[in-house]
C-alpha cells in the first residue's frame, strides 16, 4: 500500500516549490513585485526536515539547489550551499523547532530566509556590484507570513499519505 | 549509548555541510569567472526544462484561449492588417535583395568581409527567470536547433538581447537592458560611437563614457555598431530618450529607449550564423565592452564603411 513510504510526496511538494520559483507575474506588471516571491524551496525543505529529519539529508538538498541555481540563473552552488544550510540548522535543532508555536516558527522561517536572501544579495553585489537595498526583507516577510498556511496543508498531506 | 551515537551522527554532519559549502565556494567561483561549467548548466537546464514549460503553461494556455475564443470580426481586421503590412514588407524586401547584392559587390571590391547573418531561427518565449535583478528569459530552441552562447536576438522591432546559456532544447537569452550587460552602438544620424549598457530597468538603457561635446539628439536611433563581432552591425537599439548635461561632470548622462518590446514579444529570432570570436568568448555577459576595445581598429573601418 505503502511502498516507498510516501516519498512521491516529497518528491512532488518539492517540484511543486521549484515551480513556483520560476512562476512569473505578466511582464507588464511592476517588476518590484517580483521581490514579493516567498522562498517556497526553502521553505518546503525545512518543512520535511522538521518533521522527518531522517528522510532529506544535507546532500539531497544541496542537489536541489542546483535545479535551482540553473532555474533562477544564480552562480551554480549558491542555492545548494544555502539549502544544505537551511536542512542542517533545520536537523541539528528540530526537536526544539517542533515544540516552538507556530508564531515562533514563522520567526525562524523569517531569520532563514532573510539569510538566504542576504547571501544571494551579498553574491550579486560583489559579482555584477549591483548594490544593498531593503527589498532583501520582502522575501523574509511573505515567507513569514505564508508559513502558517504551508505548514497546515504539508502536515494535511503528510498525514493522509502516511509519509514517515 | 543513544547520546553517543547522536554526537557522532552530529559531527558527521557537521563535516559534510563544511565539504558541501567548500564544494560550493568552488563551484560559485568557477562559475561566475569561467566558463568551464556552461555544460554542466546546460545538463541541468535540460532536466529542468519540464518545470519551466509547467510555470509558463498558464501563458500559453491563455494564448491559445484567445486564439480559439476571438471573434470572427477580429480575426478578419487582423488578417486585413496582416495583409497589408506583408505587402508594404514584400516591396521593401524586393528593393533590398537588390540592395544586398549592391552592397555585396561593393564589399568584394573593397576586399570586406561581408557581415550580414542571412540565417535566422524563429524561437518562442517559454519562461522569464523570475529574479527582479536579473533579465533574462529562457527560449524554445536549443543546442538540438543549432543554437550556441552568444548568438544575437532580436525580436520584431529591434536587438532583444544574447544567448548566454543553452540546454538540448531551451536556451537562456540575456536582455540588453540587464543591469550586467553592454553592447557597443552607433548613432544612426551620424556614426558617434559609444557603449549601450544595461540599467535594470525594462525600459531604459545608458550610453556610457560620451562626452558632454558629442552630438546625440534626443530622438536619434540608436544602432548595433558590431564592433565587438557578436553583435551584428545596423540592428536598431533604441531611441535617445534624454540628454543630461551636468555642469560638474566631463560625460553627458544619456538614456535610450530599446525599440524591442522586451517585456511583451513572445518571438523572438536568433541570428545563427553570425561569427563569433574567440576573444569574445571568455566571458558570456558583459564581453561587449572589452573586446570592442580590442577590435575597434579591424572592425572601425568597416563600421565607417556601413556609414559612409
Amino acid at each position: 500500500m505503502n511502498p516507498t513510504n510516501g516519498g512521491w510526496l516529497i518528491l512532488v511538494t518539492v517540484l511543486a516549490a521549484l515551480v513556483l520559483a520560476v512562476l512569473h507575474l505578466p511582464e507588464t506588471w511592476p517588476q518590484w513585485l517580483g521581490w514579493l516571491r516567498p522562498d517556497w524551496v526553502a521553505m518546503v525543505i525545512f518543512f520535511w526536515v522538521l518533521s522527518l529529519p531522517h528522510r532529506l539529508g544535507l546532500v539531497t538538498a544541496w542537489l536541489i539547489g542546483f535545479l535551482l541555481d540553473v532555474l533562477q540563473a544564480d552562480p551554480l552552488g549558491l542555492n545548494g550551499l544555502l539549502l544544505a544550510a537551511i536542512t542542517y540548522i533545520a536537523w541539528r535543532f528540530y526537536e526544539r523547532l517542533r515544540m516552538y508555536s507556530i508564531a515562533q516558527q514563522c520567526g525562524v522561517v523569517f531569520i532563514l530566509v532573510l539569510g538566504a536572501a542576504c547571501a544571494r544579495l551579498l553574491v550579486q553585489d560583489i559579482i555584477y556590484s549591483s548594490g544593498w537595498s531593503w527589498v532583501v526583507l520582502l522575501p523574509a516577510f511573505t515567507s513569514m507570513l505564508m508559513w502558517p498556511f504551508l505548514f497546515v496543508l504539508l502536515d494535511r498531506l503528510r498525514a493522509q499519505a502516511r509519509v514517515e | 549509548m543513544q547520546i553517543k551515537a547522536l554526537f557522532v551522527r552530529e559531527s558527521g554532519a557537521g563535516y559534510l555541510l563544511t565539504g558541501l559549502a567548500l564544494v560550493s565556494l568552488i563551484l560559485v567561483t568557477l562559475d561566475t569567472s569561467t566558463r568551464l561549467l556552461e555544460s554542466v548548466r546546460g545538463a541541468i537546464g535540460t532536466l529542468v526544462s519540464p518545470l519551466v514549460v509547467v510555470a509558463e503553461t498558464p501563458y500559453l494556455l491563455g494564448d491559445t484561449v484567445g486564439e480559439v475564443v476571438a471573434s470572427r470580426e477580429s480575426l478578419r481586421d487582423t488578417n486585413a492588417q496582416l495583409e497589408r503590412r506583408v505587402l508594404e514588407l514584400s516591396q521593401i524586401s524586393q528593393q533590398f535583395l537588390a540592395m544586398k547584392k549592391e552592397n555585396e559587390r561593393l564589399r568584394e571590391l573593397l576586399g570586406s568581409r561581408a557581415r550580414l547573418p542571412t540565417e535566422v531561427l524563429i524561437a518562442e518565449l517559454i519562461g522569464v527567470v523570475p529574479n527582479p535583478n536579473t533579465h533574462q528569459v529562457i527560449i524554445d530552441k536549443g543546442s538540438d536547433a543549432g543554437v550556441l552562447v552568444g548568438q544575437a536576438v532580436i525580436d520584431a522591432q529591434g536587438l532583444f538581447g544574447q544567448v548566454v546559456e543553452v540546454s538540448q532544447f531551451t536556451a537562456r537569452v540575456l536582455l540588453i537592458t540587464d543591469a550586467s550587460h553592454a553592447l557597443p552602438v552607433q548613432v544612426n544620424r551620424n556614426g558617434v560611437r559609444s557603449v549601450a549598457g544595461g540599467t535594470g530597468r525594462r525600459d531604459e538603457l545608458e550610453l556610457e563614457n560620451v562626452p558632454v561635446t558629442a552630438d546625440i539628439r534626443p530622438g536619434d536611433l540608436i544602432e548595433t555598431s558590431g564592433l565587438a563581432g557578436r553583435f551584428p552591425v545596423g540592428y536598431p537599439v533604441g531611441y535617445v530618450a534624454s540628454v543630461e548635461v551636468a555642469d560638474t561632470s566631463a560625460y553627458a548622462s544619456i538614456s535610450v529607449r530599446p525599440t524591442a518590446h522586451l517585456d511583451r514579444s513572445r518571438h523572438v529570432l536568433v541570428l545563427l550564423d553570425q561569427p563569433v570570436p574567440d576573444s569574445g568568448a571568455i566571458d558570456g555577459s558583459d564581453d561587449g565592452f572589452d573586446t570592442g576595445v580590442d577590435e575597434s581598429d579591424a572592425a572601425g573601418a568597416q563600421a565607417q564603411e556601413d556609414g559612409a
